[in-house]
């Protein structure tokens, strides 16, 4: 059965995925909702069709230089065109395995999650962090069956991006290609069902603050999830 | 006494002179005609015809500067992302498949990928995002149209006027044509000098903005 996905990256996101101006760790989350999500394949190429037409509908630059626009076109058209240009070629689907789960990876992760770092385990909750990462962390995130994630606050944003299986929190249940996020303030518990493992991409801007009982002794742990 | 003199002649003048509908208006320059530039990128790309690529390049060149200079704030580096661009252009005209949308949406996407591969070049990492992770090439399959037909039935409800308003002012008049003006996809094309492919996609971002002020799930 295939998943409809019902969360969204909203419209401003996705119009600054589209421009290139999102941060890149947040458009890395974007990019693979989109390979996940058929309407906001559609909702791209609808965009880059609207930046296209504005683009061409710019008022062109004046130029102080008259030679500047010819001396480049004389130099372009002194290199070789590329007769038969190499379409990008899909790579062969990447795969990671965890827990004895192999979890097929979209593509525009793929070239992350294959520099996956080592997995670090704390009961049912696993991570290993990818190579993105400038301001944000940016890591997979394995729950297994009936595990819960303990309340906690964002410190920062988290975005989480369900790749697959399912999660539920207060809020609703997320499956493949659903994408959450939390701002500072937001609290939450989520947790898996009893039948369902979950592998997610997490892309945190500060650690999680763990808020009830005995797992407040978690926090001085905090940079496990972070 | 004099100053308001002095108004009142500047406001007579000023009405004297033909004013612009303040409807905004969207049109192609008259000279291009549709098609055109997919026509010259394949000339480009079956004969590397150096006279279409001229006139490709006196149009979009001064485009992209315009562009790159609203992104960068600086000349020196939005001529590097037009060079760049317009190098793509010639070199790979091979790949642009009018079949997947318009040139300008190909050459948009191109000085997108080069104006974000520009600014990381600068940290030089190895495993950094790179633009090829981020923009798929156009692969995904077509979409049927049903996903949007349910919502048109609600573009009548009130509660969608001042969102309706609220349209950035190029989807508002597409969407003003087809739904208040009753016509037809292809009539707005002509009237508005616009590809059909982009009077669909603005009527899809438009009801795709409506939807969100209707419903909370994106987030």
């Amino acid at each position: 059965m295939t998943h409809a996905v019902k969360f969204h990256p909203g419209m401003m996101l996705m119009e600054q995925y589209v421009e290139g101006t999102l941060a890149a760790d947040v458009a890395i989350a974007v990019a693979t909702h989109i390979d996940l999500c058929p309407h906001c394949q559609q909702l791209c190429q609808d965009l880059h069709n609207d930046k296209g037409a504005q683009l061409a509908e710019l008022t062109p630059a004046v130029s102080n230089n008259a030679a500047e626009f010819a001396d480049m076109l004389s130099f372009i058209t002194s290199q070789a065109p590329e007769l038969k240009a190499a379409r990008k070629t899909d790579a062969e689907s990447v795969t990671v395995t965890f827990n004895n789960r192999e979890f097929k990876i979209p593509r525009a992760l793929s070239r992350m999650a294959e520099q996956h770092g080592k997995w670090l385990q704390l009961g049912g909750i696993a991570t290993a962090k990818l190579p993105a990462g400038e301001k944000l962390h940016v890591s997979l995130l394995y729950i297994d069956k009936g595990t819960e994630i303990p309340n906690h606050t964002h410190l920062g944003m988290e975005l989480t991006l369900v790749l697959s299986g399912r999660i539920c929190d207060e809020n609703g249940e997320y499956g493949a290609g659903d994408l959450l996020i939390n701002s500072p303030d937001d609290t939450h518990t989520p947790h898996t069902r009893v039948d369902e493992d979950c592998l997610c991409l997490s892309v945190l801007s500060a650690p999680l603050k763990f808020n009830k009982g005995l797992v407040r002794l978690l926090n001085p742990l905090q940079q496990f999830f972070y | 006494m004099l100053e308001s003199t002095a108004l009142t002649g500047h406001h007579a003048t000023s009405q004297a002179t033909p004013r612009m509908p303040d409807r905004m208006t969207i049109s192609a320059e008259p000279h291009i005609r549709s098609g055109q530039w997919e026509d010259a990128l394949t000339y480009v790309a079956v004969n590397a015809d150096k006279a279409a690529y001229a006139e490709l390049f006196s149009y979009f060149a001064p485009r992209l500067k315009a562009f790159g200079m609203k992104m960068f704030g600086n000349e020196q580096q939005a001529l590097e992302m037009v060079q760049d661009t317009m190098l793509n252009v010639w070199k790979k005209a091979s790949l642009f498949d009018a079949s997947r949308g318009c040139a300008s949406t190909w050459i948009f996407t191109i000085a997108r990928n080069v104006r974000f591969d520009m600014l990381r070049k600068k940290q030089s990492r190895k495993d950094d995002v790179s633009a090829d992770d981020l923009w798929a090439d156009g692969d995904y399959p077509e979409q049927e149209e049903s996903a949007s037909d349910k919502w048109e039935t609600m573009l009548m409800s009130e509660k969608l006027a001042p969102h309706f308003d609220a349209l950035p002012p190029a989807q508002r008049l597409v969407m003003q044509k087809v739904y208040i003006e009753e016509k037809s996809h292809q009539e707005v094309s002509d009237e508005l000098d616009i590809p059909l492919g982009t009077v669909k996609s603005r009527i899809r971002l438009a009801l795709d903005r409506l939807r969100e002020a209707l419903d909370d799930t994106r987030s």
